[in-house]
């Protein structure tokens, strides 16, 4: 792609997302949009994780702390929603600070084990801890951003803020000098230590930035649902965004935001049908890890090498994270 | 006398009941060449992993240019110039020559966390620079050709002397390489033996491990050998050779009585 | 510090005491069931099985189905359902599991995905409401002041033995010699011609009996519903780890010491403070030495 064409795209797509709520009056389709916006905030961050070549099962408790952080500072304190999110989003991140450094020294399985048992852990904490939480009955009446947020398009646009926000961040990351220390991790992790990269430090900072946008995330969520409850954030929600980067695939951020798109829209499509939306995201996660595991970025590259029917069109080795070992 | 670029003192490891390297002691002055041989599991891998950093050490200490650098992370001793490949996985396999080169230039390359994510006028003129410097690397090490090709494509040998250029890419004063002509055939071996002179000429100093002899004993200025993690012999390679002791290590005890 | 000893103090009451002791057996015999499956599937597959606890609940609702809506008698329908489970789950590794052999980070991912399937199949077939399994026996053994319901004395029996007659496998058949080849190293294994394919269908047999075991006995001892399957499959994780991922008395010594915690700060201090002190330990572990007790690091 040209820098005209690509131009050309950027403007188009900013274009629709800006004006598309206006072609129509259906309160539905703005709610989608806002999940869809708000989704792909959790999941594009968790992708920065996956690309230092580690999967974290515990994406959702970070999501909690911006969640209760926003919401008790909100309700508790009487402060502004700013400042709440910037506590949520701030509590997220501090977390993220002390336990990255523990955890992100452990590969694959263990990774994998330690965030899921972590996640468990804050749930749990959640339900015990009654008197600030509300236990498993959760918070109610929880107050919108400000009046004029209780209108689902204005909050569509707040969330579309945010989202470009965090989305933008994490793209300019992966495609900076840091992204590029980022790949050489993913590749070779002792490789990228002994040619001057820090891999420690370079991990917990991604760590830290994704894990403070996950509690970002936490906190518009909260505020626009109006209430929380600590199943907002099991080991379901955080599999969830893992499963929107492996059916996306795991090699490029693209493959986060499609699988967000996806895993929004198929459980709206889904409505009253819950259980049967499970196992259809069950029967999706396994196939694509069967058979498929690039994701639907690769599947595509694979269609159009074929109809290219280039004989070199060799497409780059899938990404296998936490495979490093 | 100077200081030696790099000291090692009396370095040891043990790993549970293993004594992988035991009192192991060696100088390497600028622009010289030291060679390291000894038999498979001789410990010569565990020492360049201790003097790189990449494991800390039981006991002893590690000298760069007369600062003490024992058991620094291997991202410093890179800052400080001190570089290593691997014996196996030497490379980036699945990005270009061009892009593996970049990635081993990143102490040059990076201009911290929020200046490549601005991308200020700083961090163009490094990446400009290291550009430049990559396309110099590709350059004297005869890699041009290969520049957009994926790197697990490109033939052994040719891998081998990307490795040392990912190596080289950052600059360094000294370089360990580890087994760099393991599994090449005879020409591919001499290319990377030419290669290595090349880099001692930019006045960089090499280790280099192997266990071929002849490949050894050409190149290098001094020749250390190890057996069981310690030091046999050290000295000039014609002197090493003639040593009763490496004899016996090498060839059995046997062929070293019908020597005498 | 004195609430502390207060509630530690509920302990020397034998009949409390009796209790524990009891509890803490028959948890752990559970948790080694289960764990064993699975330390058996990572350490012979490399298959990190997600799904575990779901077997667990297939083998409860089978043994549910057959005692209330057959009315069969408990001595045969435990075994038929635990048998009949693992017979069926062969389709299971035929359509599922054998796609994720030797491929560890797709079978952790992938796996979670049979596991959501299950768990809401489940959920589909029977809806989420708890039932009971009738109990084996009203009767109450006392031993002194101790007092020691039947039905739990049978459950640990049950356990125990089903652990014997499993570390007779593994010790003295053939086949049980293979896959502790096949545990050590796969390839070498295979050049010495131990049949991989049929090693790894036996294993799955016997890892999905042992669960489906588990399951019929926590049912029997709790209630079956489909989420049943959630609490065994994180004590088959902390036990594991514990223990030391594909370690068989790694198991064993993970699901002894998790059991008779959870008996013990569980009565004195509540399920809270006892799930925590679990996953805690479990974390520093992970942390310091993530082969575990018993295993041994990679490399
Ligand atoms: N990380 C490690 N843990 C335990 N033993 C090791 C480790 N690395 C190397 N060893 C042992 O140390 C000895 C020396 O190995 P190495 O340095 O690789 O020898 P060489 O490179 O000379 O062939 C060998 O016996 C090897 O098995
Ligand atoms: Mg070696």
């Amino acid at each position: 792609m040209t820098q005209a064409t690509r131009i050309t795209w950027g403007v188009l797509a900013a274009v629709v997302l800006v004006v598309w709520p206006w072609l129509t009056d259906d309160r539905f389709l703005h709610h989608v949009g806002v999940l869809i916006m708000l989704t792909a905030i959790g999941a594009s961050s968790l992708h920065l994780i996956i690309r230092t070549g580690h999967v974290s099962l515990c994406h959702a408790a970070f999501m909690a702390f911006g969640a209760y952080g926003s919401v008790l500072t909100v309700m508790s304190l009487g402060l502004p929603f700013p400042i709440g999110l910037l506590v949520g989003t701030g509590a997220a991140a501090l977390l993220a600070a002390t336990i990255g450094p523990i955890v992100l020294r452990l590969t694959g399985k263990y990774f994998v084990l330690i965030t899921f048992l972590f996640g468990e852990v804050v749930r749990m904490a959640i339900v015990e801890n009654v008197a600030l939480t509300g236990g498993s009955n959760g918070i109610f009446n929880v107050p919108p951003p400000h009046p004029i947020f209780l209108d689902t398009r204005a909050y569509y646009y707040l969330a579309l803020a945010f989202a470009v926000f965090a989305v933008g961040l994490c793209a300019r990351i992966l495609g900076s000098e840091f992204g590029r220390a980022m790949n050489a991790i993913r590749d070779g992790e002792r490789l990228a230590e002994c040619s001057g990269v820090p891999v420690i430090r370079f991990k917990v900072i991604v760590f830290i930035i994704a894990c403070a946008l996950a509690g970002m995330q936490g906190s518009l969520m909260a505020h626009y649902n109006k209430v929380l409850s600590p199943e907002n954030f099991s080991g379901i929600i955080s599999l969830n965004l893992v499963v929107m980067n492996v059916i996306g695939g795991m090699s490029s951020l693209w493959g986060a935001l499609i699988g967000a798109v996806f895993m929004v829209m198929l459980p709206e499509l889904l409505r009253g049908y819950v259980n049967i939306q499970h196992i259809i995201f069950g029967a999706i996660l396994f196939a694509t890890m069967a058979f498929m595991p690039g994701g639907i970025i690769e599947a595509a590259r694979r269609v159009k090498a074929l109809l290219s029917a280039k004989p070199d069109a060799s497409a780059p080795p899938l990404a296998r994270a936490g495979a490093a070992e | 006398m100077t200081t030696p670029l790099l000291k090692i003192e009396q370095l040891s490891k043990r790993f549970g009941g293993l004594q992988a390297v035991a009192d192991l002691s060696y100088e390497v002055a600028e622009r010289e060449i030291l060679g390291i041989i000894g038999p498979n599991g001789a410990g010569k891998t565990t020492a360049v992993n201790l003097v790189s950093g990449v494991i800390e050490p039981s006991s002893g200490r590690v000298f760069l240019d007369g600062r003490d650098v024992t058991g620094q992370k291997p991202h410093v001793l890179v800052e400080s110039g001190l570089v290593r490949t691997f014996q196996a996985t030497t490379v980036f396999a699945g990005s270009t020559v061009r892009e593996n080169l970049r990635r081993g230039a990143f102490r040059l390359l990076y201009p911290g966390f929020l200046a490549t994510l601005f991308d200020t006028p700083k961090a163009r003129e490094a990446r400009a620079r290291t550009v430049a410097h990559v396309d110099e690397v590709m350059h004297w090490l005869g890699l041009e050709r290969f520049a957009d090709h994926v790197a697990s494509s490109l033939p052994y040998g040719i891998q081998k002397v990307l490795g040392m250029g990912i190596g080289l890419a950052a600059r360094p004063r000294i370089i360990l390489l580890d087994e760099p002509v393991a599994g090449l055939s005879a020409e591919e071996t001499d290319h990377v033996r030419d290669t290595i002179r090349l880099v001692r000429e930019r006045g960089i100093a090499v280790v280099v491990i192997d266990h071929n002899m002849r490949f050894i004993t050409d190149l290098c200025d001094r020749v250390l050998v190890m057996a069981q993690g310690r030091e046999l012999a050290q000295g000039a390679p014609r002197d090493v050779l003639a040593n009763t002791a490496v004899i016996e290590a090498y060839l059995g005890k046997r062929y070293a009585k019908a020597q005498r | 510090m004195l609430e502390f000893l207060s509630r530690l103090e509920i302990l020397l009451n034998p009949t409390v005491l009796g209790q524990v002791i009891v509890n803490g057996i028959s948890l752990s015999a559970i948790y080694i069931l289960v764990a064993l499956g699975f330390t058996l599937l990572f350490g012979i597959m490399r298959v990190v099985n997600f799904a575990h606890g779901e077997f667990a609940m297939l083998g409860a609702f089978a043994f549910y189905h057959l005692t209330k809506d057959l009315n069969w008698p408990w001595m045969i329908a435990l075994p038929a359902g635990v048998i009949g489970v693992a017979a069926a789950s062969l389709v299971l590794e035929w359509l599922v599991f054998r796609w994720f052999y030797q491929r560890m980070f797709e079978s952790m991912i992938g796996l979670l995905g049979l596991n959501m399937m299950l768990i809401y199949g489940g959920v589909l077939l029977w809806d989420t409401h708890e039932r009971n399994i009738p109990a084996a026996s009203q009767e109450v053994l006392m031993v002194g002041d101790i007092i020691i319901p039947i039905d739990r004395l049978i459950v640990v029996v049950i356990a125990l033995a089903a652990l014997s007659a499993f570390y007779l496998f593994i010790r003295h058949t053939r086949a049980g010699l293979a896959m502790r080849a096949a545990a050590q190293d796969v390839e070498t294994a295979e050049t010495q011609g131990v049949d991989t394919r049929y090693i790894y269908k036996v294993a799955f047999f016997v890892a999905i009996l042992l669960a489906a075991l588990a399951g019929s006995l926590w049912g029997q001892i709790y209630a079956v519903s489909p989420h049943l399957g959630e609490r065994p499959l994180m004590m088959a994780f902390i036990v594991v780890i514990l223990g030391g991922m594909g370690s068989i008395p790694g198991a064993a010594l993970g699901g002894a010491l998790l059991g008779f915690t959870e008996s013990i700060v569980g009565t004195a201090f509540g399920a809270a403070a006892s799930a925590f002190l679990s996953f805690g330990v479990v974390i520093v572990l992970l942390v310091f030495r993530p082969w575990g007790i018993l295993g041994t690091p990679e490399n």
